[in-house]
C-alpha cells in the first residue's frame, strides 16, 4: 500500500470510530445529556442502571430510555417507562435531587401515581426545582 | 361478692380489648387512596406539576426575580376544596427555588396595612419603623380554576379534576403562561 492510501485508510478508520462513539459529542461527565459524574456509562442500559432505583414493592415496569437536557440552568429529564405485560400496571415514581456535594438539593418529592396500559410506553418528564440540583435519581415503586 | 368482682373485671378487660386504638405516623408524601374525593396526593401533584411548569415560563426563566401576586383559584368542583392550599404550595416551591418573589396578595393586605399603621402610630422610634408608601407592586398575577366531572353508576364512581392556572402580565394584560393538570380517579365496588 502506498503512503497516501495508508493515510486515507487511517483517516477513514479514525472517522468511523469517532462516529461510532457517542462520547465524542458529549460533555465530559454527561451521558445522553444526563449528569453521570465519574460513573462509567457506555450505553443506555448503564445510564438507566445508574439513575433508576426501586423502593418499596418492586415493579415489573422497566425504564427503557432516559434523556436529559439543560433548560437555562435547570435540568430537564425525559424517561420512558415500558409495560410489556398483558395487564394494566400501576406504579408510583418520584425524582430525588442531588447537589454537587452529593447532598439532597431538594425536599423529598411526593410519590406520583401512574397507570400504564398493557403493552405500552409512557414518557414521564420533569425539570429540576432548583439550579442547585446537579444530579438526580428516578425512584419507582409498585402500587399494585 | 368475689365472683361478681371477677366478672366485672373480666367484662372491663374485654371491653377495653375490643376498643383498642392504634395511632401511627405515616408518610405524608405517600399515594393516598382512602376515598376518591380531593386528597393530599391530588394537592401535591397539582402544586408540584404547576410550579415546575411555571419555572419554564419565559418570564420566570429569563426575568430577574419577577414579582408575582397570587389571586384566587376558583373552585368549580362539586366538593369543598381549599384552593388556597394549592396556591400556597406552588408559592412555597417557587419561593424556595429562588426564581420568583411574591408581593402581598389581597388576602394578606389587611394584616400588612395594619402592621404598617401600627408602626406609624407614634409608638415606635422613627429609625426603627418602616415608612409608608414603600410597598412594591406585583408585575404578574396568578389566577385559575379547578373543575371536576363526576360520573357515578351503581358499582363505580369516576372523578376527573382539572386545574388550570394562568399568569397574567399586570402592566399590559398579556397572558404570559398557562398550564393544566388533569387527574382521574376511579373507585369500584366488590
Amino acid at each position: 500500500m502506498n503512503p497516501k492510501g495508508m493515510i486515507a485508510a487511517i483517516a477513514a478508520a479514525a472517522l468511523v470510530s469517532g462516529c461510532a462513539t457517542k462520547k465524542g459529542f458529549e460533555q465530559p461527565g454527561f451521558a445522553f445529556g444526563c449528569p453521570i459524574g465519574e460513573a462509567k456509562v457506555a450505553s443506555m442500559d448503564d445510564l438507566v442502571k445508574a439513575k433508576v432505583l426501586a423502593e418499596g414493592r418492586r415493579t415489573t415496569i422497566q425504564t427503557t430510555e432516559m434523556r436529559c437536557s439543560k433548560s437555562g440552568d435547570l435540568l430537564r429529564i425525559d424517561a420512558n417507562l415500558n409495560n410489556d405485560s398483558r395487564s394494566v400496571k400501576r406504579v408510583a415514581y418520584k425524582f430525588r435531587w442531588i447537589d454537587r456535594e452529593g447532598m439532597r438539593a431538594w425536599d423529598e418529592e411526593p410519590w406520583k401515581p401512574l397507570m400504564l396500559h398493557e403493552n405500552s410506553n409512557l414518557v414521564i418528564n420533569t425539570i429540576s426545582p432548583t439550579n442547585k440540583a446537579a444530579d438526580f435519581r428516578l425512584i419507582l415503586r409498585s402500587e399494585e | 361478692m368475689k365472683a361478681y368482682l371477677f366478672s366485672v373485671l373480666g367484662a372491663a378487660a374485654l371491653m377495653s380489648g375490643c376498643a383498642t386504638e392504634t395511632t401511627r405516623y405515616g408518610d405524608a408524601r405517600a399515594v393516598e387512596t382512602m376515598t376518591n374525593t380531593f386528597g393530599s396526593t391530588d394537592l401535591q401533584l397539582m402544586a408540584e406539576s404547576m410550579a415546575r411548569s411555571m419555572l419554564q415560563a419565559p418570564v420566570i426563566a429569563s426575568a430577574n426575580l419577577p414579582i408575582v401576586t397570587v389571586q384566587e383559584v376558583r373552585n368549580k368542583t362539586s366538593e369543598y376544596i381549599d384552593t388556597r392550599a394549592i396556591t400556597d404550595s406552588i408559592r412555597s416551591e417557587l419561593q424556595k427555588g429562588g426564581r420568583v418573589r411574591f408581593a402581598v396578595d389581597a388576602a394578606g393586605m389587611k394584616p400588612q396595612t395594619e402592621e404598617l399603621n401600627r408602626q406609624q402610630s407614634g409608638l415606635y422610634a422613627k429609625d426603627h419603623s418602616v415608612d409608608m408608601g414603600q410597598m412594591v407592586g406585583a408585575q404578574y398575577r396568578l389566577e385559575g380554576n379547578i373543575m371536576s366531572i363526576v360520573k357515578q353508576v351503581k358499582e363505580a364512581k369516576d372523578v376527573y379534576y382539572k386545574l388550570n392556572l394562568q399568569l397574567w402580565n399586570i402592566r399590559n394584560g398579556l397572558l404570559e403562561w398557562s398550564d393544566e393538570k388533569e387527574i382521574r380517579k376511579t373507585t369500584t365496588r366488590g
